[in-house]
């Protein structure tokens, strides 16, 4: 390695440097007097120096408010106006810290799905969580008491020291009204309302989102006599959720698709779309609004159970489940019938039971994808 | 030439998977059977449907098996496998004496 040559000895070195740049060399032997006082051998001009000197200025005056945290309490970086914010990263302005369930909230929510046996679109109106959220958060506790039975250690001084530290969204008391912890009606983004498509409409001709949804999936406009019934776009809700099956298909083979429907359908809640607007309609009629909203979600859950039970029958029909006395293990036996509609009528059918003969599997294939490419919502 | 009801193996490495096939008694494993009645999913299962903390469910294997052709093939004089012999005792009572003639099919 050449030996390295010193900044000061540079300027020495070359007497016939221009004027400009020799401004510039004299500026750094004052850079370094100011970093001289702390290290003597060292030519190196060092502006983090003056940083680090900063940092620790700060650390012993303003930092050191920060040093321990209040259990309960964010320990973040105050506004300029002393005031807390949720934004642990100055520089990074997008990053917010948000509220994390509380305990008992997540107890809660254990206790009104699994106890109280409501459904989890209700506790998810109730107390302002997602949907998926309910769901994740039965998942878990239900993981948590099994690890309890089991005699498995938890980790729960960790799960108490997080959660002193970040924000939590707290269980109202009773008489209080339950702070929403998350939007609850986020419209899902389908990739096909991503194109975008000049459509000419007359202007005598009502377009509606359900026309809109149409388009985006390439479907033919509706009948005049089928659009008219449509008033308002959450009218579909209904009979979609009793028979979700009477979605429209387009497209044939691997391009087939399902017509798009309105944001009113897709919604995780559309249900609170019609209370919303049964509000507006009848301002006075508060009682009777609530029972109509009431009975349309029993409706609603009372079709979603049924078709939940017929899939499940359907599933076990064919299936018998045997538990032998010695066995570790039962055996779910499944009935599988050889026939033409079964096996193909040379008995090579790719849904004939069994693994197929003289097909490779290209499972090892390179370029193969093997997670699943496309999700239908 | 014999024929035998036995299991054969597909899957990769450590993911072992049956098909039950009637084939020749001396034809190789791999090779084309006569039929395919069923399969076999000898790596257990863990049940997630269960969410009964109080009983540990017990993991399960899958067999799909078409009886009748099961039936009929035995009736023919077909052979079962000794592990075959286990899988269909699961899936209908087999008397290993008289099971060969298709009288000892009970289920």
């Amino acid at each position: 390695m050449a030996p390295r040559i010193q900044s000061r000895s540079v300027s020495n070195l070359l007497p016939y440097i221009t004027s400009s740049s020799s401004i510039t060399s004299s500026s750094i032997p004052s850079l370094c007097s100011s970093s001289q006082s702390s290290r003597y051998f060292s030519t190196t001009p060092a502006p983090q120096t003056k940083l680090r000197r900063q940092m620790f200025e700060w650390l012993s005056t303003q930092g050191s408010g920060l040093k321990h945290h209040t259990p309960g309490e964010t320990n973040y970086l105050r506004m300029a106006d002393g005031s807390q914010s949720n934004r642990p990263f100055p520089n990074n302005m997008t990053f917010i810290s948000e509220p994390v369930l509380s305990e008992e909230l997540r107890n809660e929510v254990y206790f009104r799905v699994k106890e109280q046996k409501k459904s989890p679109r209700a506790v998810s109106v109730e107390l302002g969580i997602d949907m998926n959220r309910i769901a994740a958060v039965v998942r878990l506790v239900e993981l948590e008491r099994r690890q309890r039975d089991k005699g498995k250690p938890l980790a729960l001084p960790y799960a108490r020291a997080v959660h002193e530290m970040v924000p939590t969204t707290p269980l109202a008391q009773a008489g209080e009204r339950q702070p929403y912890h998350e939007p609850i009606n986020d419209l899902p983004v389908h990739p096909l309302t991503g194109a975008q498509i000049f459509y000419p409409v007359p202007e005598s001709r009502p377009f509606t989102r359900v026309d809109a949804g149409r388009v985006f999936s390439g479907a033919p406009k509706l009948e005049k006599k089928v659009s008219d019934k449509i008033t308002h776009p959450s009218d579909l809700v209904d009979d979609l959720v009793q028979k979700p099956g009477s979605i429209e298909w387009v497209g044939k083979g691997d391009n087939a698709r399902q017509v798009l429907q309105p944001a009113d359908v897709r919604i995780p809640h559309p249900q609170l779309v019609q209370l919303a607007r049964d509000r507006a309609a009848f301002p006075e009629e508060r009682r009777t609004v609530t029972q109509r909203h009431t009975e349309r979600l029993e409706r609603q859950e009372k079709a979603e159970k049924e078709r939940a039970a017929r899939a499940a029958e359907r599933r076990n029909r064919n299936t018998e489940t045997i538990d032998p006395k010695d066995s570790r293990f039962s055996f779910r036996i499944k009935d599988a019938v050889v026939s033409e509609e079964t096996v193909g009528k040379n008995g090579r059918a790719p849904w004939a039971p069994g693994r197929r003969y003289g097909v490779p599997t290209n499972d090892r294939t390179r370029g193969t994808v093997k997670i699943p490419t496309r999700v239908n919502v | 030439m014999v024929l035998r009801i036995r299991l054969a193996r597909f899957g990769n490495k450590h993911q072992p998977f049956y098909n039950i096939v009637v084939a020749q008694a001396r034809s190789a494993r791999g090779s084309k059977p006569l039929e395919v009645i069923g399969t076999y999913n000898p790596l257990p299962a863990a049940r997630t449907d269960v969410s009964d903390a109080t009983s540990a469910p017990r993991a399960f294997k899958d067999i799909t098996l078409d009886k009748v052709r099961a039936k009929y093939w035995l009736g023919v004089g077909a052979q079962a496998s000794d592990p075959v012999w286990k899988l269909l005792n699961l899936v209908g009572r087999v008397d290993a004496t008289n099971g060969l003639d298709g009288t000892g099919w009970m289920a």
